[in-house]
């Protein structure tokens, strides 16, 4: 298909080629852009970082990155740019202070709560029970493994 | 075991108690929506070039007026929408403020030929690599910010702007005192 | 007239649950004779009316009969057949008619299979299950009805979401995941019997696992399904982005495979009772927070279907279940006391034990992060983003530790523990651990996190491994048979365990292939020029040209691309974007070349002209290992049929129920 035609095929729908993104940096400040845009919530897309996305905002929020890492500025920098534009909304981390300490802390500490009480539980001594084991394994093989799993099995 | 699995279940309830008022407090709300920061703070000064003659434009130089800014793309079907409105307003009011239009994610060809056929009353920027829309906090397209005469964003609309009565009113408010911060 | 027929099906099953639900429960509970059968009956009742309103719903898309609301939402004359009859599913007020006839389905073939029982707590049991479809019964009759009528018939509607008809997988994902989520009704209505019964004994606790193996088993090919077609729809390259609604199909998972662990200790030491059960209960409560978060409308999430206002109404519901959770625990759980205790550190009870608390502790990381937000903005109107960098620093460790426990734990035995014997047991499978480790380090890969979990890869792989063939090995060394006739018939004699353990063969390849597919990911994006070409690792990419095409419910332009190895093979990949009439952004879809090792993954970007000729920015990427998450299906398939395969009586067996004896009970 000629270019031309192409061109006035698209024309006639509301769809319109778009705009590549700028040129990539050298490996060392595109690895840092791409960490930052690892970082940064993507406004048109649902939760996906800016690198991931694929849609153009996504894509002139990159340039932007580009753009203030060539400029020289700070990652923390960077993203209070994004923040003063687009609240904390913007970072896909929520930023450790005041209330968001709970989202931060709160795994830790229902795992450390749930250890302490299976710890309780485990060595909590064993009633004198009548121990509900199996019979002796028939044929002894002298590896309690082996012993053991074949008790398992005729359980 | 008892106090302890009531304790337990309390406790338990109690968290879900939470976890519902949350869930109620948020219907209603657009979870689509991305905040705004820029309400009521001094809009970020640009430096761009008209699409038509390649004269530059820059913020500064519209002090005193009230400008509108409408961001659009070639490739969003709403734009061509609502394209018609905001020509006819700023037509219309000529004297009161200034329209610009400014390109989002696009190529100059591609704008140009998108907006030659619509005949816009109002001049069209070129915003390389969308630097500007960036920097005014702009998610996605067609957007329109209404910046008072003093260079503060009053307020931006996201969505095609298509009732023409809506619109005249927003730019009425923009000649108005500023709301103060309470009671917004 | 169908929307007529279709809405008077929907009223007989909400008639058949309520009454059902009444009976089952009050009969049951007061032990009066004969309700018994009217509770099947209204069972069957529900079941074959749902089963008449989805019929009556899927004639109605086919036939293009637009006065019935649902079909002017999501019908067109366009859309082909296929994607038609998936309609049913692919929007809000369809998804619940669907939801209702998988549901009929359970209940009816659980009245079939426990139809021989005549103890009281399956008719609890019933009634219970029949209580929640009341609730989806009410919501297809009332909030959610898809057969109104609408006036003046439009002559055609939008079609489904453009991102619905882009990949056959949206024919199978929407079912399997359904029929996992739905399922969890069954435990549900089973470990309430059991609380309103006051006992669980080793039969019902049967049938209870039993279920719950089943729904689990749906629910892990759906979620792996859903991470599949995201990877190949929606061209970002991933495949999990821990996007609300896939945590809401994750909650579930984290509970219901931590019940099937916790029932081994229940059957074993009669502890942990009301653990298990609480497990059951909230696997259910989970799935109803699911839907709710699927479609209340205040989530945002690729998934999210439009607002509507059925939000408070599943939000009631859910209170109801938590709450009658909640009062039950609290009222009969002290009936269901423990017998025993753990036999010490060094056992696989304690370790199992220690799962659960990961399977918990990992569940409220997971649900805490997706409600944040929501909680913030609650309390302080802020708005915030939970994403995936912080699900990923929090549940890799969580993940990792899993996976060690998942070595630790099948090499212990049950009750106490000699510890220089077992320790002993841990040399070889250390030893291959590190042996993996070292050959990784020796290949040139790097990385604390994917090393770690390809040596504990090593190491629980060995366990495994060992545990499913050292049995067969053993009767193969008495009894002389030939090694697969040993490996069938000792696996014939433990279901659950070999069932269990392929399990875990499919957890590690799902873990190795997330680590190797995250870490080793190789990432390029770059402008092309006709008979330009970019390179990425051991491929070369050109571009060849631009092509477009239409079809009858959109047009693509794709750009064709050549790829080669270094090797020489050569193969024509189509990255493209569609462009749907209802969308103004247009719908990318990747183009994946894919071999046993490594996808290769492109999208296009963006596409024009310059003075050469066409132009088209692409996102290429190669995936190490990624595919092995698909095929896991099978081995997840396979391990739990095996586990779940009846036994013929007579054989002995792992946890075989004793005669099903009402006065057994277990208090």
């Amino acid at each position: 298909m000629t270019s031309l035609l192409l061109i006035a095929l698209l024309a006639q729908t509301p769809h319109a080629p778009q705009q590549a993104g700028s040129a990539l940096l050298d490996p060392a400040r595109e690895a840092r852009v791409q960490a930052l845009g690892k970082q940064l919530r993507c406004p048109m897309c649902q939760g996906l970082s800016i690198a991931d996305s694929g849609s153009s905002a996504a894509r002139a929020q990159m340039d932007r990155v580009r753009e203030l890492v060539v400029e020289g500025k700070s990652d923390e920098e960077i993203r209070s740019y994004f923040v003063a534009r687009y609240g904390e909304w913007a970072l896909l981390e929520p930023p450790a202070h005041g209330f968001n300490w709970l989202v931060w802390l709160g795994p830790g500490l229902l795992l450390l709560l749930g250890g302490l009480f299976v710890a309780r539980m485990v060595l909590r001594p064993a009633p004198p029970s009548p121990a509900p084991s199996g019979p002796p394994a028939p044929s002894s093989s002298g590896d309690p493994y082996l012993d053991a799993v074949r008790a398992e099995l005729r359980k | 075991m008892n106090r302890r699995l009531s304790l337990a279940l309390v406790g338990l309830a109690v968290l879900v108690g939470v976890l519902f008022f949350a869930f109620a407090r948020g219907f209603g709300r657009d979870p689509h929506e991305v905040p705004f920061m820029l309400k009521g703070k001094p809009a970020p000064d640009f430096a761009l070039t008209r699409l038509d003659t390649g004269e530059p434009v820059t913020l500064a130089q519209l002090r005193g007026e009230p400008v509108v800014l409408n961001f659009w793309a070639s490739w969003c079907g709403p734009c061509k929408l609502e394209h018609p409105t905001l020509s006819r307003a700023a037509r219309r009011h000529q004297g009161d403020a200034r329209f610009y239009g400014v390109v989002f994610e696009d190529t100059p060809e591609n704008a140009r030929a998108f907006a030659q056929p619509m005949d816009p009353s109002f001049p069209q920027l070129v915003d390389p690599h969308s630097r500007m829309a960036v920097d005014y906090g702009v998610t996605g397209v067609p957007e329109t910010y209404f910046i008072d005469a003093q260079g503060v964003i009053r307020e931006k609309y996201v969505g095609p702007l298509l009732d023409e009565a809506e619109l005249t009113r927003r730019l009425r408010a923009l000649s108005g005192p500023r709301a103060s911060g309470a009671g917004q | 007239m169908r929307g007529t027929v279709g809405y008077a099906f929907v009223l007989g099953a909400l008639l058949a649950a309520v009454f059902g639900a009444v009976v089952g429960i009050e009969g049951g509970l007061r032990r009066r004779a004969g309700t018994r059968a009217w509770v099947e009956r209204a069972t069957s009742a529900f079941f074959l009316c749902m089963l008449g309103a989805n019929l009556t719903m899927v004639w109605a898309l086919v036939a293009h009969d637009f006065s019935v609301h649902y079909v002017s939402q999501v019908g067109s004359r366009a859309t082909p057949l296929v994607y038609t009859v998936v309609s049913l599913w692919s929007a809000l007020e369809g998804s619940i008619l669907f939801w209702g006839v998988i549901l009929g389905v359970y209940l009816f073939a659980f009245m079939r299979a426990q139809a021989s029982r005549p103890d009281r707590a399956v008719q609890l049991a019933q009634g219970a299950m029949l209580a929640a479809a009341t609730f989806f019964a009410f919501l297809i009759a009332g909030p959610a009805n898809p057969f109104g009528a609408v006036v003046p018939v439009p002559p055609d509607g939008p079609g489904p979401n453009p991102l619905l008809q882009n990949h056959i997988l949206m024919v199978i994902h929407p079912p399997m995941l359904y029929s996992g989520y739905v399922g969890m009704t069954v435990p549900f209505g089973i470990a309430v019997a059991a609380l309103l019964d006051g006992r669980l004994g080793e039969a019902w606790l049967t049938t209870l696992r039993r279920w719950t193996l089943l729904a689990w088993t749906f629910l892990t090919v759906g979620i792996i399904l859903g991470s599949w077609w995201a990877y190949a729809v929606l061209g970002w390259g991933g495949y999990w982005a821990w996007d609300p609604v896939e945590n809401a199909s994750f909650l579930p998972w984290l509970t219901a495979t931590a019940f099937l662990h916790s029932t081994m200790v229940q059957e074993r030491r009669r502890i942990l009772k009301l653990w298990t059960l609480s497990l059951a209960l909230g696997s259910f409560a989970l799935t109803v927070l699911g839907t709710f978060m699927t479609r209340s409308g205040i989530f945002n999430s690729v998934h999210s279907f439009t607002q509507s206002d059925i939000g408070p109404t599943f939000l009631v519901f859910l209170a109801v279940v938590v709450g009658v959770s909640i009062v039950l625990l609290a009222v009969r759980g002290p009936a269901l006391a423990p017998e025993d205790a753990l036999p010490g550190v060094a056992s696989r009870e304690t370790a199992i034990l220690v799962n659960n608390l990961l399977f918990a502790a990992l569940t409220f990381t997971v649900l805490l992060g997706t409600v944040f937000p929501l909680l913030r903005e609650a309390f302080s109107g802020v708005r915030v983003s939970v994403g995936a960098p912080y699900f990923n620093r929090m549940a890799v460790p969580l993940g990792i530790a899993i996976l060690f426990l998942m070595g630790v734990g099948p090499s212990l035995p049950w009750g106490r523990a000699d510890r220089g014997v077992w320790r002993r047991q841990f040399l070889l499978p250390a030893g291959v651990g590190a042996a993996v480790l070292v050959a990784c380090l020796a290949a040139g890969l790097r990385g604390a996190g994917p090393l770690t979990i390809f040596a504990l890869a090593g190491f629980v792989g060995t366990v495994t491994l060992r545990e499913l063939l050292v049995p067969a090995w053993a009767r193969m060394r008495e009894k002389g048979e030939r090694p697969w006739t040993s490996f069938l018939r000792s696996t014939a004699r433990a279901r659950r365990r070999t069932g269990g353990y392929l399990v875990h063969l499919a957890m590690i390849l799902v873990f190795v292939a997330i680590a190797a597919s995250s870490a080793y990911v190789e990432h390029t994006t770059g402008t092309l020029g006709a008979g330009d070409s970019l390179q990425l690792g051991a491929y070369t990419v050109r571009f060849l040209g631009l092509k477009e095409g239409t079809e009858p419910h959109r047009r693509w332009i794709a750009a064709r691309v050549e790829v080669t190895t270094r090797a020489g093979a050569r193969r024509t990949l189509e990255p493209r974007m569609n462009f749907y009439e209802r969308s103004t952004d247009p719908v990318g879809s990747p183009a994946v070349a894919s071999t046993a090792f490594e996808d290769l993954y492109l999208t296009l970007l963006a596409f024009g002209q310059d003075a050469r000729g066409d132009t088209a920015s692409f996102n290429v990427w190669t995936f190490p290992l990624v595919g092995w998450i698909w095929w896991s299906i099978p081995l997840f398939v396979l391990g739990a049929l095996v586990a779940a395969w009846p036994q013929r009586r007579g054989l002995p067996a792992l946890g075989q129920e004793r005669a099903a004896d009402p006065a057994r009970g277990t208090a």
